[in-house]
């Protein structure tokens, strides 16, 4: 049985009703303010066609459940001009997109991000590019992440972009 | 156990056996010159380069998920990629290559070639007779001599990589070129003439990093053992086809020294009169003049020409061609054997 013990550090000066305080003024900056949208394709693990030996996805056999937009700190890194490994073909490879995300936010949607799920982001209203997390973010005990160190509060997440051989949305 | 599929089954059996020895050769010879003039076609870098490109296209098609995959048809410089990107059509949204894809890297420096079949030769690449070929002017029938210097042998390095999502694209593409290679070595045709290619290795430089776009990349290398033929240095000369000989004469007046006339011996005829004899005869075959010389136990002698008296004791006698000569003797009273000798002397 899951047990609930109390947090009463910074007890003096802080408990959870401000801690809820500072998260919904927050989100309210976050969501009413900036609107920052991202739409989440959770992998279906059990409808998703696989190679028998390799467990490699093939083409368009990647299934997902209905996607879910949620609101999150964007931050997209810059391309970079690199040759594909040693073979002398350069190309501008799109950076990853880092997507800070309340925990909160996740709770009241009932959802949750994992490794492999497919996120997409909207670059402008005719295109949306796909990336797929490679960084869950599932460990928040750092003090980052954390609000002054009294609880973690959000989920840093990041997703490399991926091609359509991969994955096309819907 | 499973049908045999459709592709392997031999529908016919040839009813003839291959060309062997000087008739394959004489065969690869025609092969070279097709569709072309009596000359080998030129052998220069970039035909290499575009026949390593149909070599990859054509042993190392790939179907991965129902499709081909593609080939960057071209191979990559510095100078033609930006080009090259606005015309490719596997490309995403970023104009980017979308894997899985095929591509040929070519490296740059370009060395004398290992190739045994000629990378010995005779310095200073004289010209070499390949062909004489008959002509006709409207008049008269001639040849041409072709002359072709001896190739270079080159050795040109290629890497072969593949880049893809799934491992089965990888075995795919690896299994194609331990088949091609099973023997080392695999030829092309290029312009008709058969090229080896030798597999040199591979290497594996996938991108494992954990927060980067994964994909599998698998480099092939391989060489190339071509040779260049430049038709620019090809010599046509007419050959020889009439010839007219002259022969020339010193028409100065040369001096020699005159030939001293050695003195003629004249030969001596000796007419024997043995056994008591009193008449010989001599039956003369050419045109001379006898003159007397000696004689012994002679007396006195006539002398009769083809039976018609002449004289006696004469001392010239005068002898025609197919003259009989007869002379008589009357003796002295000795035991000798009477004699009488000539000297004669031809006209």
């Amino acid at each position: 049985m899951k047990s609930n013990v109390p947090v009463t550090r910074l007890g003096k000066f802080f408990g959870d009703s401000d801690f809820e305080l500072e998260i919904s003024m927050g989100q309210e900056w976050l969501i009413g303010d900036m609107n920052y949208t991202c739409v989440l394709y959770k992998i279906d693990r059990n409808k998703i066609k696989t190679d028998d030996v390799y467990g490699e996805v093939v083409e368009d056999g990647i299934k997902f459940l209905p996607p879910v937009e949620f609101n999150a700190q964007i931050s997209i890194a810059a391309p970079e001009n690199k040759m594909v490994g040693t073979t002398k073909m350069d190309q501008v490879e799109p950076g990853n997109i880092t997507i800070s995300v309340y925990l909160k936010t996740l709770n009241d949607l009932g959802i949750d991000v994992d490794f492999g799920d497919y996120v997409g982001y909207y670059d402008s209203e005719n295109f949306v590019r796909y990336y797929t997390v490679v960084n869950d973010g599932r460990v928040i005990s750092d003090t980052k992440h954390t609000y002054k160190g009294f609880k973690p509060f959000y989920r840093t997440i990041i997703a490399a972009p991926v091609g359509p051989n991969e994955f096309r949305g819907l | 156990m499973a049908l045999p599929k459709k592709g392997p089954v031999k529908p016919t059996l040839p009813l003839n056996h291959p060309k062997t020895l000087l008739p394959r050769r004489e065969q690869i010879k025609d092969m070279i010159t097709k569709d072309g003039t009596y000359l080998p076609k030129s052998l220069l870098h970039a035909d290499l380069d575009r026949g390593f490109l149909d070599f990859v296209k054509e042993k190392f098609k790939i179907v991965s998920e129902g499709k081909n995959i593609p080939v960057v048809d071209i191979l990559i410089t510095t100078q033609n990629w930006s080009q090259f990107v606005e015309t490719w059509d596997f490309q995403n949204i970023d104009k980017n290559l979308e894997p899985p894809f095929l591509t040929v890297i070519r490296n740059p420096e370009v060395k004398y070639g290992n190739n045994p079949a000629v990378m010995y030769n005779i310095p200073n690449r004289r010209m070499y007779y390949y062909m004489e070929v008959p002509t006709w002017d409207g008049n008269r029938m001639g040849a041409d001599i072709y002359k072709i210097p001896q190739p270079v042998p080159i050795d040109i390095k290629y890497t072969v990589a593949i880049v893809c999502n799934r491992m089965r694209e990888v075995n795919t593409l690896n299994q194609r070129v331990m088949e091609t290679f099973a023997s080392r070595q695999a030829y092309q045709t290029i312009n008709g003439h058969y090229i080896p290619i030798i597999n040199d290795g591979f290497a594996d430089e996938s991108v494992m990093e954990l927060e980067k776009r994964k994909y599998y990349i698998q480099k092939y290398d391989f060489t190339m053992m071509g040779f260049l033929i430049d038709e620019d240095q090809f010599e046509v000369t007419p050959a020889i086809s009439r010839t007219f000989q002259i022969i020339e004469v010193d028409q100065r007046n040369i001096k020699r020294k005159q030939k001293k006339q050695q003195p003629v011996e004249l030969e001596t005829i000796t007419l024997s009169y043995p056994n008591s004899g009193s008449s010989a005869e001599y039956y003369f075959e050419y045109t001379c003049n006898l003159f007397f010389e000696n004689s012994t136990n002679i007396k006195e002698y006539s002398v009769y020409i083809n039976d018609q008296y002449y004289g006696d004791n004469v001392d010239t006698i005068q002898i025609n061609t197919n003259d009989m000569l007869k002379i008589d003797i009357t003796t002295n009273l000795s035991l000798e054997v009477p004699s009488i000798s000539f000297s004669q002397k031809l006209l």
